[in-house]
């Protein structure tokens, strides 16, 4: 049978369509644009995916709070454009937010560069409404910022893939835009002096956005995001400790500036390949650079790396034959465990995910993420076999 | 409690750490929250998380309900004992177990106090963020079940966001890992939802906590207002500027008073005072910083007093942290309430207290955290007079449901327990209090961990309603309430 589409104008319908799909023991796949389908586990039963790309409005900006309540179906683009009127904005930056809904970056706890200075998804995140699978909706949080009453379910829904709930709309801290940005480049000789420098730039007095690393061309970019004048002298500083540390660096703005995070983001996120998230120690990061490009000489494959280096997560791309993908998984894996991470695939062509577990081991707490899943999903027909520890 | 429970319960833990005696378990009848009391049937004092699952699997065996307790300063009755239950006490487990500088991580057990931790690596340029008034006596077990805040968590966050990862006993008496020193692991957040669970979801035997490093200049900023709204009217300016600051607190002429009766901060005598702090790299802040004055100036301040040192700001700070111990001076008795709105609301939310101060016939000081909304009225009332205790009570209520009808919170930071879980239906529906008791119950399917917190049930009988009284340890100067 052909999977469905379900697409409900509005949350009361789609909390009706999961609860008609619990009576008919459909199994429903939320999803808003599709950008992240791929990511997690193989969808080995889908009944129906359940868009929620049409409750994409309105986006409740308070600004006066620097807080939002936007609908799951809404992406960051539009809400970020939204925002901007107030010279506002929700600090998340994963890559392809043109395309990718709010609910699909709650659902994966999705981030990028600028996770350095703001955070990631569920570190923003202040309050949430979920359809539950029987249908019925709940609330969580607020949308006050300080709120400790009841569980933060908000937070447990971040990275969940799909497997709990379906998020109805979520409620955020906002930061307010910048006034002017400058990013350093700066080149190294290596991937532990890249790695090195990072860390230096980190425990200075500066106030970076972002400090990413690039690999294998062990390129560092620094972004300082504040008034004019602090975003030159801190850009001017964080030079200064590039050459004090041998490396060789350059400041861009404007357009410039916009075309390298462009191509930063591109190294990995261009479609096709297989990209696993690395995390490992800040101090860690080095030694899986530089066992990796051991591991990809030695091999033969093409790789890139993108990461946010001062916080120890990394992307890590690899463009090979599946067998050599399917090898790379398992040896990266492998060195992540051994300093102490872990490395999970994010998303593979078809004939690696079928070989590999993307989540990998989640250790002790498996168990008690399983009962969280039967008390929230009892007949298992939310994103079945897609979360991690096989929820 | 039956004899073969107590005994393997006696020979779980070292010799002595088992208070079965009335006169030793006095000491933990309450935490903060004194006006609820309850004796449990005994109290342990494990050594070790191992001591510690020993106890627990023992009572899920017995079906015997425990309560975890740190340092007892929760000011929600959050650790208040389960009559015939096990109060679970965990200031033994009190060692700092690793500093790692280039990582920026501390591995701590869960006695350990707030402070101690900043004491610790202050020398090498670091301290954890969270600052919790009770910081010098609070413990970390304690500020991750409440997910504590601070002063500084307008810019800086609550506990949720420098917990990376903790060592915790389920309520079944299995150990389990979430999370750790690396960010990202792999699998459902269930730190995300153990923070802040009120010690409902398992006992915290280890943490792993994010340090940050100094910044490398402080500038705070004094102003007097005329009123609260033109204060109020100032911090929203201030945010206006795209401004996030470290701390943003204000308080009322009540309670300027009674903070100048007490430790004499020399605030001005005006309407209202706002305390603005800024932090960060010394050029960015001093550029700020002007804003922020200028703002002051424009929004209509009669004094603006900047700190230009450690001793002029610890005495602007010492102002504002008397002002809860500082009411005494004003009032025989107080009780505190703590709620929040949204920040833009605080002049209506204001205005509604105020006619409810008239109204009532009790007087209402107002201090608050204003950069997040976080009011903490002081309602005046003399214990003395028949049912005036009830009738601050109950003025106290009425304050939440204004913080409700605004869209805020029941509260900011001090938590459910046992005090507002009556409260808890008036701000989530049944499906939202559902959806939490799913969590709940895949945790803790006996019901015997904290029970009777956070949850609404029905009020318990004889129980009176809750002046402030000084806790032993605010008695001892050993800590303010914030």
């Amino acid at each position: 049978m052909p999977i469905r589409l379900l697409e409900p104008p509005d949350a009361e319908t789609a909390a009706a369509m999961l609860a008609q799909s619990a009576t008919d023991g459909l199994s429903l796949v939320p999803r808003g644009c599709g950008t992240k389908l791929s990511w997690g586990g193989d969808l080995p039963r889908v009944d129906a995916f359940l868009s929620t790309r049409l409750l994409s409005s309105p986006i409740d900006h308070f600004a006066g709070d620097l807080v939002a309540t936007v609908p799951a179906g809404a992406t960051l683009a539009e809400v970020n454009a939204v925002l901007a009127h107030e010279r506002q904005w929700l600090p998340i930056d994963p890559a392809g937010a043109a395309q990718a809904t709010i609910g699909g970056i709650v659902a994966t706890n999705d981030s990028g560069p600028r996770r350095q200075k703001h955070g990631a998804t569920r570190d923003l995140i202040i309050g949430i409404e979920i359809a539950l699978a029987d249908g019925r909706r709940a609330r969580a949080g607020g949308r006050v910022v300080k709120n400790v009453a009841g569980y933060d379910l908000a937070r447990l829904m971040c990275g969940s893939f799909g497997t709990l709930a379906v998020i109805l709309s979520a409620t955020f801290k906002l930061a307010p835009l910048a006034p002017a940005s400058r990013t350093v480049i700066a080149d190294v000789h290596d991937a532990a002096g890249a790695s090195d420098l990072a860390l230096q730039i980190n425990a200075a007095p500066l106030s970076p956005s972002a400090i990413e690393l690039q690999a294998p061309r062990h390129r560092l970019l620094i972004r300082f995001e504040t008034t004019e004048a602090a975003a030159i002298r801190q850009s001017q500083a964080a030079l200064a400790i590039v050459e004090a540390a041998h490396g060789t660096g350059t400041v861009v703005e404007d357009e410039g500036e916009r075309d390298a995070w462009r191509r930063h983001e591109a190294l990995v996120w261009a479609p096709g390949g297989l990209v696993l998230k690395v995390s490992v120690l800040p101090t860690e990061v080095a030694g899986v650079l530089t066992e990796l490009e051991r591991l990809a000489a030695g091999t033969g494959f093409a790789y890139a790396v993108v990461g946010r280096a001062a916080l120890g997560v990394l992307a890590v791309r690899v463009d090979a034959p599946d067998d050599i993908s399917v090898m790379a998984v398992e040896a990266l894996r492998r060195v992540a465990a051994r300093r102490g991470g872990a490395a999970i695939v994010i998303r593979a062509p078809a004939g690696v995910m079928a070989r590999v577990d993307p989540w990998g081991d989640v250790g002790a707490a498996s168990a008690m993420m399983q009962a969280v899943k039967s008390r929230f999903d009892p007949l298992n027909t939310l994103s079945p076999g897609r979360g991690p520890a096989g929820l | 409690m039956n004899n073969r429970f107590l005994d393997r319960l006696a020979a779980a833990v070292s010799p002595g750490a088992l208070l079965r005696d009335p006169v030793e378990l006095l000491t933990y009848e309450s935490d903060a929250l004194v006006h609820l009391r309850a004796t449990p049937g005994a109290a342990v004092l494990p050594r070790s998380a191992a001591e510690v699952q020993a106890v627990v699997r023992l009572c899920h065996e017995h079906h015997v309900p425990f309560v975890a307790r740190g340092h007892g300063t929760g000011l929600s009755g959050g650790a208040l004992p389960v009559a015939d239950g096990i109060l679970i006490v965990l200031s033994r487990l009190n060692r700092i177990l690793d500093i790692d500088i280039p990582n920026l991580r501390v591995t701590v057990e869960p006695g350990v106090t707030n402070a101690e931790i900043t004491r610790q690596v202050a020398p090498l340029g670091c301290y954890y963020a969270p600052d919790p008034s009770s910081q010098s006596v609070c413990s970390i077990g304690g500020n991750i079940a409440e997910n504590s805040g601070g002063a500084h968590c307008l810019k800086y966050g609550f506990t949720v966001h420098h917990v990376l990862g903790v060592e915790a006993v389920l309520p079944t008496g299995d150990m389990i890992q979430v999370g750790g020193a690396v960010l990202d692991p792999p699998g459902l957040d269930l730190l995300g939802v153990m923070v802040g669970s009120e010690g409902t979801l398992a006992v915290v035997t280890k943490a792993t906590l994010r340090l940050l490093r100094r910044p490398e200049a402080v500038l705070t900023l004094l102003a007097g207002f005329g009123s609260i709204d033109e204060a109020g009217e100032a911090v929203s300016a201030i945010i206006g500027h795209g401004i996030v600051p470290a701390a943003v607190e204000m308080m009322d002429r009540l309670t300027i008073d009674a903070a100048e009766a007490a430790v004499h901060p020399d605030f001005p005598k005006t309407g209202a005072v706002l305390i603005v702090e800024l932090d960060g790299p010394q050029d960015e802040v001093h550029e700020l910083f002007a804003i922020v004055e200028r703002v002051c100036h424009a929004s209509g301040a009669s004094t603006i007093e900047i700190a230009r040192d450690a001793a002029a700001r610890d005495r602007i700070w010492r102002g504002r942290k008397a002002a809860f111990a500082a009411m005494g001076r004003v009032s025989p008795n107080y009780y505190v309430q703590d709620g929040v709105v949204p920040r833009t609301r605080l002049p209506e939310v204001l205005r509604r207290i105020r006619d409810l101060e008239a109204r009532s016939g009790l007087r209402i000081g107002n201090v608050f955290h204003a950069g997040d909304g976080n009011l903490h009225p002081l309602i005046c009332y003399d214990e003395a007079i028949a049912g005036q205790a009830e009738h601050a009570e109950a003025v106290a209520s009425e304050i939440l449901q204004y913080c409700i009808d605004a869209g805020g919170s029941i509260t900011g930071e001090h938590g459910v327990g046992a005090d507002k879980s009556k409260h808890m239906s008036k701000m989530f529906g049944p499906n939202d209090l559902d959806a939490m008791r799913m969590v709940r119950s895949a945790f803790d399917p006996a019901a015997i961990c904290n029970p009777g917190k956070v949850f609404p049930t029905p009020r318990l009988c004889g129980e009176v309603p809750g002046p402030y009284r000084q806790h032993p340890i605010e008695r001892a100067g050993l800590a303010e309430r914030f």
